[in-house]
């Protein structure tokens, strides 16, 4: 790894952080624990495009864990963490499928980073009726993942310069 | 952006827009959660109605005593009883989880069990 | 071997999600028992609907509590029962039954109870008298009879009235602590306790409730509601006021909110009551005029004790609104809603302060 890439990673996680921090400020209040447009997502997804799907995993779950306790409880990290598994999990497998561009997958990744969370509330508030939050969640993921997909893509285009 | 993309996008949203549908017609045929307006007399279950179907229903006793239930637009209430006092037929109608409408000459309750619930905890009478 | 990656990958997730829902599943099952509200109807206690609200785990836990304060419910309402004789128990019929003949060995909480109404008979000038049984049974058979026979109903003669008025002195009800007894010194006399025995019915059974250790309880017995605790989320039980005008569309005409130990009550004319030539005639007698009082549709009471509550709102409904304020606000913890027949409200000093939307 050289200083090239570390410095790029440190930044990246201060991005994702920041971006957390925005969202936090600006929190859907529809009643499920850590619903979000997924600002944050631009930066695995830059970082999967741009560097590798292991270093994409470990910028996740770093921004999870830093996230979670700085702004939120256990629980709510908790939620964050099953959504971003879901989600890159869903992106890693559709980049390989080669089929979509970076809009495309980074799409997926918004809509399922939300049925991540929906998936445990109703597991854990065992109650089926979060369900109906889903189609309104899918939405929201669906167009945040357009928005988050075509700034991911200029910005790995930049990057991508930058590293080699 | 591909054309996959848009693809993806197009799928995505009639699937959400499907789950929306799909939801509201299992929530309608599906009453095993929802509300339902469960008559007892003397203590002893007479019948259970659920609120999304518009129903009349006479709730009759051996002793020929009757109390006519209308359950209109998801508001249950008492049409015409044969008490003397009457109180069930002037109660308002009711909607939410936990109200009753009582007739005490008859023994009758008519209570809602599931459904919204309201946010009131008793009332005077 | 490529495909074998992808599957781990998805496998890996799926094994995150649901190791993450058990682990908060666990977190949540660990911190609180799950408090469910459950709600208990009666019909059989005091002639009227008695409503339990509670939290606990389960059903059967639930009905626990409620069976525990039903129980004392149904003994207070046989002791304090004017109508019925029961085998088990001497209650108020025999004490009426034995006017001007032998006192009667009671209970003491009968005798808890007709020294509280004394006191109540002395707050409040005479205007709750247990002691009126007399004058109210003439009006209860007139409005039992005018009740099942609307067309031939008619209103008692004042002569009638005034000759059973005579015999409503609360001085002849003599109460001898040290023999446990009762007695009526005039033999025409009678006890009708509608005006205190419900409300310090309530009053006494949500002590006991405490007593049990029982929290987050409301107790609704015809109206008569008292609360321990509030809700189990921490905030105050809300009550509904219902709306004296049975044909409004408004059920409700005030929602207000109660904290630990007090308790809402209302009198009025719109539940007990007959026509006679088209004129309202409600279960409420003033024993200045021995005629109904018509002046409010509906007297609302918060205050801390139940007792107090039934009596004062009988006795607020007897009075002026002039009287009625003054005697409310001289009493700390005492507040009062008036609503007249045009649905008119007016409030004693501090009564908003309990008003929520």
């Amino acid at each position: 790894m050289n200083t090239k890439k570390i410095s790029y990673l440190g930044l990246m996680i201060a991005l994702a952080f920041v971006l957390s921090y925005v969202e936090f400020l600006l929190p859907l209040n529809i009643g499920i624990p850590g619903a979000k447009i997924g600002l944050a997502n631009l930066v695995i997804v830059v970082a999967l495009y741009t560097f590798s799907a292991k270093t994409a995993l470990a910028l996740s779950v770093v921004r999870v864990i830093l996230v979670g306790f700085t702004f939120g409880n256990l629980s709510m990290m908790m939620y964050s963490m099953a959504g971003a598994a879901l989600s890159f999990a869903v992106m890693v497998l559709a980049k390989k499928l080669n089929r979509l561009s970076v809009t495309g997958v980074s799409v997926l990744g918004g809509v399922f980073h939300n049925v991540g969370q929906i998936l445990v509330a109703i597991l854990v508030l065992e109650t089926g009726s979060i369900i109906y939050y889903l189609p309104f969640l899918v939405i929201v993921g669906t167009i945040s993942g357009v928005v988050i997909g075509i700034v991911a893509a200029m910005i790995t285009k930049r990057v991508r310069m930058g590293v080699d | 952006m591909k054309k996959n993309d848009i693809y993806l996008i197009c799928i995505i949203l009639i699937a959400a827009v499907g789950l929306v549908i799909f939801m509201r017609i299992w929530q309608r045929t599906n009453d095993s959660d929802s509300a339902r307006a469960v008559v007892t007399i003397d203590g002893q279950e007479y019948g259970t109605y659920p609120l999304n179907k518009n129903i009349t229903e006479k709730i009759t006793q051996e002793n020929g005593e009757y109390n006519l239930l209308q359950i209109r637009d998801g508001y249950v209430e008492v049409l015409e009883a044969s008490c003397r006092d009457k109180i069930c037929v002037n109660h308002k109608h009711i909607h939410y989880q936990g109200e009753t409408i009582v007739c005490l000459p008859n023994k009758v309750v008519v209570e809602i069990v599931g459904g919204e619930e309201n946010d009131i905890d008793g009332a005077t009478h | 071997m490529k495909k074998w990656k992808n599957a781990l990958i998805a496998a890996v997730a799926i094994v995150v999600v649901s190791a993450v829902a058990l682990y908060l599943n666990q977190l949540k099952t660990n911190r609180q028992p799950k408090l469910t509200k459950y709600t208990a109807t009666f019909l059989d206690i005091f002639d009227t609907r008695t409503e339990i609200l509670g939290y606990a785990e389960t059903k059967e836990e639930f009905s626990e509590q409620a069976a525990l304060l039903k129980e004392r419910l149904v003994f207070y309402n046989k002791l304090y029962d004017i109508y019925n004789d029961y085998e088990d128990v001497a209650n108020i019929k025999t004490i009426n039954d034995n006017a001007g003949i032998a006192p009667v060995s009671v209970d003491p909480e009968i005798i808890e109870l007709i020294d509280f109404s004394k006191r109540m008979y002395e707050e409040t000038d005479g205007r709750v008298n247990i002691a009126m049984g007399a004058v109210l049974s003439i009006w209860h058979e007139y409005r039992e009879y005018g009740s099942e026979n609307p067309e031939s109903a008619t209103l008692p003669k004042i002569e009638e009235l005034q000759e059973a008025a005579k015999h409503t002195n609360i001085e002849d009800v003599i109460i001898d602590r040290d023999a446990g007894t009762v007695f009526l010194a005039d033999p025409e006399m009678s006890l009708d306790v509608g005006s205190t025995g419900k409300g310090y019915a309530v009053q006494r059974v949500m002590e006991y409730a405490r007593e049990q250790g029982l929290s987050h309880v409301l107790l609704s017995l015809g109206g008569n509601i008292s609360g321990i605790d509030g809700r189990i989320d921490g905030t105050n039980f809300k009550l509904a006021i219902q709306n004296p005008d049975l044909n409004s569309n408004e059920e409700y005409i005030e929602m207000v909110e109660i904290t630990d130990g007090q308790c809402v009550v209302s009198s009025g004319d719109y539940q007990r009551f007959y026509v006679v030539d088209g004129e309202v005639y409600c279960h409420i007698i003033n024993p200045d005029t021995l005629f109904p009082a018509n002046t409010f549709a509906a007297v609302s009471l918060i205050t801390d004790d139940s007792g107090e509550a039934d009596a004062f709102s009988t006795a607020i409904y007897n009075m002026t609104l002039e009287e009625g304020l003054a005697f409310v606000n001289s009493r700390e913890g005492l507040e009062a809603m008036w609503v007249y027949h045009d649905g008119s409200k007016v409030y004693s000093d501090h009564f908003e302060e309990s008003i929520v939307e």
